[in-house]
Order: structure tokens, then C-alpha cells, then sequence
């Protein structure tokens, strides 16, 4: 599959990208190497890796980075209930369990970076939010990413049987290690421009007017220039459409007022909500008209 | 001198040399990769090998933006307008998909020399031509880490912004008495314990551990924006600015009064400047330095001050407070256990009045007017 190719299944997938992304993607693939995605929030960094699932019909195996993360929840973990229960039988039965038994694949729980290592098919793993892990975490994260392998101590090493296509993805609260970094290709996920955010709403959102799709749009990408605290990202810009859309809104309404109880879709500090009064909300959609007035 | 397309890799080697002299960490590793990318890609669309090579070359966002330019510059210096030639390998009339072309005609063949070996031998010599010109001064790291605050250029906040994150790490955690779960600690957690045992009949099969605490000191800056510091305020701002987000410091800004202006810090916006300048138009003229730090102790962070706290202040040490008065907020300020240290722009420490009573109660004086002499700040 070349990058174009991907780049096509990715859009028929629902995930609308520029070329780069759909290069480095590709790359990703070809070199066997994680990508790592920073941005700011809302940008799409998790929506891409489930897209490529989609896109390459192979199962998305997802880790949900926390702090305090540690093995046992991300890689393996041996179930010691049942292997007390075992134990307990073969005493019932008068038998002596022995140590191998207890210590084989059956009591072994897989979390997902095993999960995505044994699958028998190919899968995309996604790494998420990883600057929320502790650093030792990271330090482990190393040797599945560089070498595609988990070492069980009383199993032995497991190795992959096909290399996941591997995504990290992270908000920069943490500055994360240069080693992990090393091992990654990285990417970074701006917010999109108008003609790719207009696409990426026009895939999601068939449903909504034409008219209004595009006036909404424009009208966040110039919310985004403001000097807001919490800019509203791609997922805010697709729940205020779906908002004016079961509202039954054709346009966007020339009363500011009117558009003041739908924007907590998009504003999600006080501040900000202070901020767009409705009269700056006014100038704003002055703005759209404008636009729209040259473009006609 | 030799053509592009007849030295392949010493065009990507000296591509990478670039990268590196502009901070980028591109190693032998990442030399491979680029190859193999470039080996990879089909010949007609060698153009998005832009993007190839970005995503392997680019550790971070600080990376990720000087790019477009580097690329620019190193393949296609006849599309930059007005630049001027900086190293001497930075070569016009680079073709990129000749040597693609060439890379992959020398390469993909059987029997060709294999890119990782001869990337190895490349690198080596780039290097090595490379130090000479280093060792020679003038290299572009020293001069950006000499060079005044008041010189600075926008592409210098990111290497003070790596500075801060690297001191913020330096700050000596304190040990406390509380503890915390931690899965190699050295105290069992009794209640937890019992608490998991539950589900395997009451056998502690899985015990939890806990660990002492520890917790970075506190922070707090207070910038000088007096009319004495009006050409270093902004910059100390800077400086207090890059250390809000990886130390959590809180910073304030003082001349007749003191202002907190954490909040406008934490944002990334080019307003910031006008923000913090509305905060303090209110203050009157003079400097009262010893009233800005009664108000700093007894007010804005009253029963937070502790063992843990670090007190940076940045000023040149002009009091128009009595000059006894800014020893006696200090000595306050010590008696909670605070470490005060002062930043001053001079080259030898203020020696007011003022200062020179206060003298022993500040831990520190340390000179701040390039990035060397945060670098070398004995901070801890």
C-alpha cells in the first residue's frame, strides 16, 4: 500500500489528513517504528489511530495511559485467583499443584501492549496520552517499542508475531525522554485548516446544511485566533455543528444572542465564556458574513 | 566540488550536519532511517519525502517548527529569499529527487555498498569536518548562550524554555512524612494489603507497598518591572515565564506594588506582554521593594511559605522603602524556612543600602544576564 493509498483508505475510514501525515504514516509502516503524535487537545491524535484501524480493517488494541500506570494494568498481570482456586483443587483432590502449571500461558491475563504483541493478526496499538505515565513506565514502554518484545520472567521473552502499528500520542503535559522519543517517528498535529476542517465535519456530519457547516466552521476557526485559555479543537467544532443541527438551524443566526446557549460546546473555561460577550460574538459573525458576502 | 546526485549520501550526511548545527538530534540511527525512507519511497513522489524525513529528524515541537526552514534552505536555497549562506556545506542547485534517484539506482542494486555501513563512514568524516569549524569559536550555541538578554531573538526562548525544564528537574525534592503507594517500596501497606487479600480468600497474594512522599520545592518568582529594570523586566519575565509550566512556579510582579500575573503566564499568547503590562500601569513611580515583599508574605501566598519554598527575586536591588525595612520582611521571610535567592542584571551584586543590610539573610546572589549565567546558577 503506498501513501496515497493509505491516505484514501484513511479518508474512506472517516479520518480526513494532509499528505504529510499520510506520508509519515506510511513511513510508520514501512520502517516498523511507533509514531508519535503531540498536539493540543482536541486536535484528533486519538481519532487517527482509530481511523487507521478502520482504514486497514486491523484491530485497534487501545492503552489508556494514567498516572501510576505500571505493568500489571498495561502488559500482564497472572491471575492469582485462579491459580489460588487450582491450588485449592489439587489439595482437595489430595494432589500437589505443581509450580510450572500455575506459572503457564492459561494464568497469564493479557492487558493490552501482550495483547497487541501475541495477536495472531496484525493490529494498531494505541499508546494514549503517555506523558500522563510516570517515567519508570516509560523506561519499560522501551523495550516493546524498540524491539517488539515483552519479557515475562517466568515465561521468557514473547515476541511479536506481527508488528503493530503503533501510535502514541501525548498533550505535552510531561516532557517525555529523549530515548522514547528516539524510538519514534514524530508528527506534530495542528489544528486544521479551513478547507480540511470543512471536509473532516463534511464526513462526519453528513446530515447538517451545507450552508451552516461552513459558516460554523469559519466561525471557529476564527474563535481559535482569539486568545482563549482552552482553544476548541476539532471534536468541539464537530459537537457545536451536531448542537446546531438538532436545533434545526440551516445558518448560523444573526443574533449573537442566540448562539450564546449553544457555545458551551466550544468554550470550556469561564473565562473564555466571559470573553466571547455576546457583542465580541457579534463581531465575530460579521466576520462570517463578510466572508460568505466575497465568496458570493 | 562533487554533484549531488554522483554522492548521495554525503548530500543526506550534510543535510543531517545542518539539522544537528541547528540543534535537531540526528544521530547515525536517524541517518539509517532517512536512507531506508528515501530508499523506500517511490521516485515520483520523492517530494513527500519532506515529511518522511521530518517525522524521523523531529524529536519535538521546538524541532518540528525550525524545519520548513532547514529543508528549505538545504534543498531548495534558491526558494529562500534574501537568506544569507551559513555553512559552508549549504550547497545550491540540491536536487532531491536526483538523489533519490541516485540513492535508489546505488543502493537498490545487488552487491551495493550497504547504506548503513557507508552512512556510518560519512558521518564520521562530517563530524570530524565539522569540529574543526566548532573548536574554531563562533559555533552557533556559544554565541546564542553568551549572547545579552536584551540581544535576545524569538528562537531563543526555546532553548531557555529546555534551561528551565532542566533546572525545574535540578530542584531538590523534599523527603516528607507522608507516604504514598509505590510498587517498590520498602513499607508494606497493611490496609491495602488486606484489602486486595479479600479477593483471593483472605491470602495476601498480592501486597501493596508504600514510599515516603517527595515533593518539589515551591517556587516563587518576583520580577522587578520598576523603571531601573525597564530593560531587563521583560526578559526576567521570559525567564519567570518559562519556569510556570515545568517548576509550577508562581510569579509576581512588583514595583510600588505586587501584582500576581501566573495566570497570564500560563497562556501561549502574544498578549501576554500587554497583559502584564495593564496589570502594573496602575503602580506609581519608585521602586518599594520591601512593601512588595510584606505584601508577597503577609498576603498573596500568607501560610504557604515553608521549608520548601524557594523565593527567586529578580531586581536590581533599588529600594525606596527606609533601607532597614527590606532586611526585616526578609528575616521573615526566612524565619518560615524560605530560601531567598536574588537575581541581579549587574555583573557584581547591588550593593544599596538596602541590600547590603540584608545581605545575610539572602542565600544567594546570582548574576542573570545571558543564558550562560542561568546555566551556571547554582540552583537547588
Amino acid at each position: 500500500m503506498t501513501d496515497a493509498e493509505l491516505r484514501e483508505r484513511l479518508q474512506q475510514a472517516g479520518y480526513v489528513c494532509d499528505e504529510a501525515l499520510a506520508t509519515t504514516l506510511w513511513l510508520a509502516g514501512e520502517l516498523e517504528r511507533p509514531l508519535l503524535l503531540e498536539g493540543d487537545a482536541g486536535v484528533g491524535k486519538t481519532a487517527l489511530a482509530l481511523g487507521l484501524a478502520r482504514a486497514t480493517g486491523r484491530r485497534l488494541v487501545r492503552l489508556q495511559c494514567h498516572e501510576g500506570i505500571d505493568l500489571a494494568q498495561a502488559a500482564y498481570e497472572w491471575n492469582y485467583g485462579r491459580q489460588l482456586l487450582a491450588i485449592r483443587v489439587s489439595e482437595a483432590d489430595g494432589a500437589r499443584a505443581a509450580e510450572a502449571d500455575l506459572f503457564a500461558r492459561d494464568y497469564l491475563l493479557e492487558r493490552p501492549l501482550l495483547q497487541a504483541i501475541a495477536s495472531e493478526q496484525p493490529c494498531v496499538l494505541l499508546i494514549d496520552e503517555v506523558d500522563r505515565a510516570d517515567e519508570a513506565f516509560e523506561a519499560f514502554l522501551l523495550e516493546v517499542l524498540a524491539d517488539w518484545q515483552i519479557t515475562v520472567p517466568e515465561l521468557g521473552t514473547l515476541a511479536a508475531r506481527h508488528v503493530p502499528m503503533a501510535v502514541l500520542t501525548s498533550n505535552g503535559t510531561r516532557e517525555l525522554s529523549d530515548a522514547l522519543r528516539r524510538r519514534c517517528l514524530y508528527h506534530w498535529l495542528d489544528y486544521p485548516t479551513l478547507a480540511r476542517e470543512l471536509a473532516i465535519v463534511r464526513a462526519t456530519l453528513p446530515q447538517a446544511e451545507s450552508a451552516l457547516v461552513e459558516q460554523a466552521v469559519s466561525f471557529v476557526q476564527r474563535l481559535r485566533r482569539e486568545d482563549l485559555g482552552k482553544t476548541p479543537g476539532v471534536a468541539e467544532t464537530l459537537d457545536w455543528i451536531r448542537a446546531l443541527h438538532r436545533m434545526k438551524m440551516r445558518a448560523l443566526p444573526d443574533d449573537p444572542h442566540a448562539l450564546v446557549a449553544t457555545l458551551g460546546c466550544l468554550l470550556k473555561t469561564r473565562e473564555d465564556r466571559f470573553q466571547m460577550a455576546p457583542e465580541r460574538l457579534g463581531q465575530l459573525l460579521e466576520g462570517r458574513r463578510a466572508g460568505v458576502a466575497e465568496k458570493g | 566540488m562533487d554533484t549531488p546526485h554522483a554522492a548521495p549520501l554525503e548530500a543526506i550526511a550534510g543535510f543531517a550536519a545542518l539539522l544537528r548545527e541547528h540543534g535537531l538530534a540526528v544521530g547515525v540511527a536517524e541517518q539509517q532511517a532517512m536512507v531506508h525512507a528515501a530508499l523506500a519511497v517511490p521516485l515520483s513522489r520523492s517530494a513527500t519525502l519532506d515529511a518522511g524525513w521530518r517525522a524521523i529528524a523531529c524529536r519535538d515541537a521546538r524541532d518540528w517548527r525550525a524545519w520548513p526552514e532547514l529543508f528549505e534552505r538545504y534543498w531548495h536555497p534558491e526558494r529562500l529569499k534574501g537568506t544569507v549562506r551559513t555553512s559552508q556545506r549549504t550547497r545550491p542547485a540540491r536536487d532531491l529527487r536526483q538523489v533519490v534517484q541516485a540513492l535508489q539506482t546505488s543502493l537498490g542494486a545487488p552487491g551495493a555498498r550497504p547504506a548503513d555501513t557507508a552512512l556510518h563512514t560519512d558521518a564520521g568524516e562530517t563530524e570530524e569536518a565539522a569540529a574543526p569549524r566548532a573548536r574554531g569559536g563562533a559555533s552557533r550555541t556559544e554565541a546564542l548562550h553568551d549572547r545579552s538578554l536584551s540581544e535576545w531573538l524569538p528562537q531563543d526562548l526555546a532553548t531557555l524554555q529546555k534551561l528551565a525544564e532542566d533546572i525545574a528537574r535540578r530542584l531538590r525534592r523534599r523527603l516528607t512524612r507522608r507516604r504514598h503507594a509505590h510498587p517498590r517500596g520498602a513499607r508494606l501497606d497493611l490496609r491495602r494489603t488486606l484489602r486486595a487479600s479479600l479477593a483471593t480468600g483472605g491470602t495476601p497474594v498480592r501486597p501493596a507497598w508504600q514510599r515516603p512522599r517527595r515533593e518539589r520545592p515551591r517556587l516563587y518568582v518576583l520580577v522587578d518591572v520598576s523603571r531601573s529594570m525597564q530593560t531587563h523586566a521583560q526578559l526576567f519575565l521570559r525567564i519567570a515565564r518559562a519556569f510556570v509550566e515545568p517548576a509550577q512556579a508562581r510569579v509576581f510582579v512588583f514595583h510600588t506594588r505586587l501584582a500576581e500575573v501566573t495566570p497570564l503566564l500560563r497562556r501561549d499568547s502574544p498578549t501576554v506582554q500587554e497583559k502584564v503590562n495593564a496589570v502594573s500601569a496602575g503602580f506609581g513611580g519608585g521602586t518599594r521593594i520591601a512593601t512588595s515583599l510584606s505584601d508577597f508574605h503577609g498576603t498573596h501566598v500568607r501560610g504557604a511559605l515553608g521549608r520548601d519554598a524557594r523565593v527567586w527575586v529578580l531586581s536590581d536591588g533599588f529600594d525606596a522603602d527606609p533601607p532597614e525595612r527590606l532586611a526585616q520582611e526578609l528575616a521573615t521571610i526566612r524565619a518560615l524556612g524560605a530560601r531567598v535567592t536574588w537575581f541581579h542584571p549587574s555583573p557584581q551584586p547591588p550593593a544599596s543600602e538596602a541590600i547590603t543590610a540584608a545581605r545575610p539573610l539572602i542565600g544567594r546572589f546570582v548574576r542573570l544576564n545571558s543564558l550562560r549565567d542561568l546555566a551556571a546558577a547554582p540552583l537547588q
